[in-house]
């Protein structure tokens, strides 16, 4: 039987299902707790309803992404083994690694030769095997750090607050400088230019993105234009992402 | 006074998160063993095992740097489901900081955390059914999107990045110069390849110490703070 034909096939689609309908489950499942404890704690109906139409917006451009990225995980590993690593656990460049250390280690090069059955069968338990790492770690760690953090905190709320915008504050930084200061770096080790291209224009989209939020906010805020505040974020994306094409 | 959040809803909370975690784990082998069952294929064990060991030097770090650095962002109920389903930073935060700004929430608080948890089950739930549509229109419709629409949307996620530093980081202005000229010198540290002695691939550098150096800094400040009003 051909390996694409395999692995597309329907026990594979079930296969897969059953872990993605998980994810689902747990999503449900946390969903229906946190309403219930949102409004057990005296948050308002609007403010859930605002909670659940911007981060469902929010997602949307991300998850496009994903998807674009998925396709090369189509063709490679086919439909549904793509479909399942991307909804759970996944990171579009953590699978293609993983993949291709799997079937290395059988001699063949993802997307360059064809694959092979053994092949596929390395690359998918190399996946799952370097990936449930995360999952065990976390899903042991999580009540745990809770109890640290509070003790560090002394219970405080003011500290447990900084603590919670430093660190998004600490994500974000992080996030912008690593496409920032990737075009500096490949200037002093010359790399090839079209390369450089690429990374310039990243850079760029992200200082488009910082500095269309920062006017569209300031405005926002000043005229008090509710329909801006909610919208600013996508607008921003999309007028960036735009012009950094574009240029 | 009934402590609804941390009578009921953590301990909820812990019970979901442990047993569908776990089950995440066991249930991920379900098609490597159909493959087993159905096709007769399974493996050697030697080759896997060279495999498991490569892909274990490059990410073993990961699976405990990512859990500590992003736990102060995305609290308990967040961290059992931002690593089960994946794609943290560049969803799972996104939507959950998004979520407290609209319901004007403060991060870290119990509200807050409250609304982070909707964002982020409301971000897979998205993120779920796009990839599902996808993967049943299948690579024949994805390859039929033009090459500029795929290279615009690689712009998507750096200007996300940059949209939101701002976003947050015009509450806290000085403290946020300070960071993103940190996490400049860290990354420029890190392309020039000063940390490779480190295991892994040095990248999980980066995120961990942009966190716990902000924190570090914010709860300085905040203790400085303090002392000048006492």
């Amino acid at each position: 039987m051909d390996v694409m034909q395999m692995a597309n096939s329907l026990p594979m689609w079930i296969a897969c299902g059953i872990p993605v309908c998980l994810v689902i489950v747990q999503a449900c499942l946390f969903l229906k707790s946190s309403l219930t404890a949102g409004k057990e704690v005296g948050l308002e109906k609007a403010q859930l309803n605002a909670a659940i139409k911007s981060s469902a917006v929010t997602s949307i451009g991300p998850s496009i992404v994903v998807l674009s990225g998925m396709l090369s995980l189509l063709v490679t590993m086919g439909g549904p083994v793509g479909w399942m690593r991307l909804s759970m656990i996944g990171s579009v460049m953590f699978e293609g690694l993983a993949a291709g250390i799997g079937t290395q280690q059988v001699g063949v090069t993802l997307g360059t030769d064809p694959m092979t059955g053994e092949a596929y069968a390395m690359a998918l338990w190399t996946m799952i095997l370097c990936s449930i790492g995360w999952v065990i770690f976390a899903t042991f760690s999580a009540n745990k750090m809770d109890k640290i953090q509070t003790k560090l905190s002394g219970g405080s709320t003011g500290k447990l607050m900084t603590i919670a915008s430093c660190a998004i504050i600490g994500v974000f930084s992080s996030m912008c400088a690593q496409h920032l200061a990737k075009p500096v770096y490949q200037i002093i080790q010359s790399v090839d230019p079209q390369v450089l291209a690429g990374s310039y224009k990243n850079a760029l989209a992200c200082i488009l993105g910082a500095v269309i939020m920062f006017v569209l906010n300031t405005i926002a805020n000043k005229k008090d234009i509710k329909w801006l505040k909610e919208w600013a974020l996508t607008i921003t994306i999309v007028a960036a992402m735009v012009i950094t094409a574009v240029v | 006074m009934k402590d609804y959040y941390n009578d009921t809803f953590l301990p909820k909370v812990n019970k979901i998160g442990k047993i569908t975690g776990y089950l995440g784990v066991a249930l991920s082998f379900v098609p490597a063993i159909v493959l087993i069952v159905v096709y007769g294929i399974l493996p050697k064990g030697a080759a896997l095992l060279a495999a498991f060991i490569a892909g274990a030097s490059a990410f073993g770090v990961l699976w405990f740097v990512e859990p500590i650095s992003y736990y102060p962002v995305v609290g308990t109920a967040g961290t059992y489901m931002a690593f089960l389903s994946g794609n943290i930073s560049n969803m799972r935060i996104p939507a959950a900081s998004m979520a407290q700004v609209s319901a004007g929430v403060d991060a870290g608080t119990e509200k807050g955390s409250i609304v982070a948890t909707i964002g982020m089950a409301v971000s897979i739930i998205i993120n779920v059914s796009v990839l599902t549509i996808g993967a049943i229109l299948g690579t024949s419709v994805l390859a039929m999107l033009p090459a500029t629409v795929t290279t615009a949307l690689g712009y998507l996620l750096p200007a996300l990045f940059g949209a939101l530093l701002v976003q947050f980081g015009m509450k806290m202005v000085k403290h946020s110069l300070i960071m993103i000229l940190f996490a400049f010198v860290l990354y420029m540290g890190i392309g020039m390849g000063f940390f490779l002695w480190l295991p892994g691939s040095s990248n999980w550098l980066g995120t961990l110490g942009c966190v716990f150096v902000s924190i570090l800094i914010g709860l300085l400040t905040y203790k400085n703070a303090e002392k000048k009003e006492a």
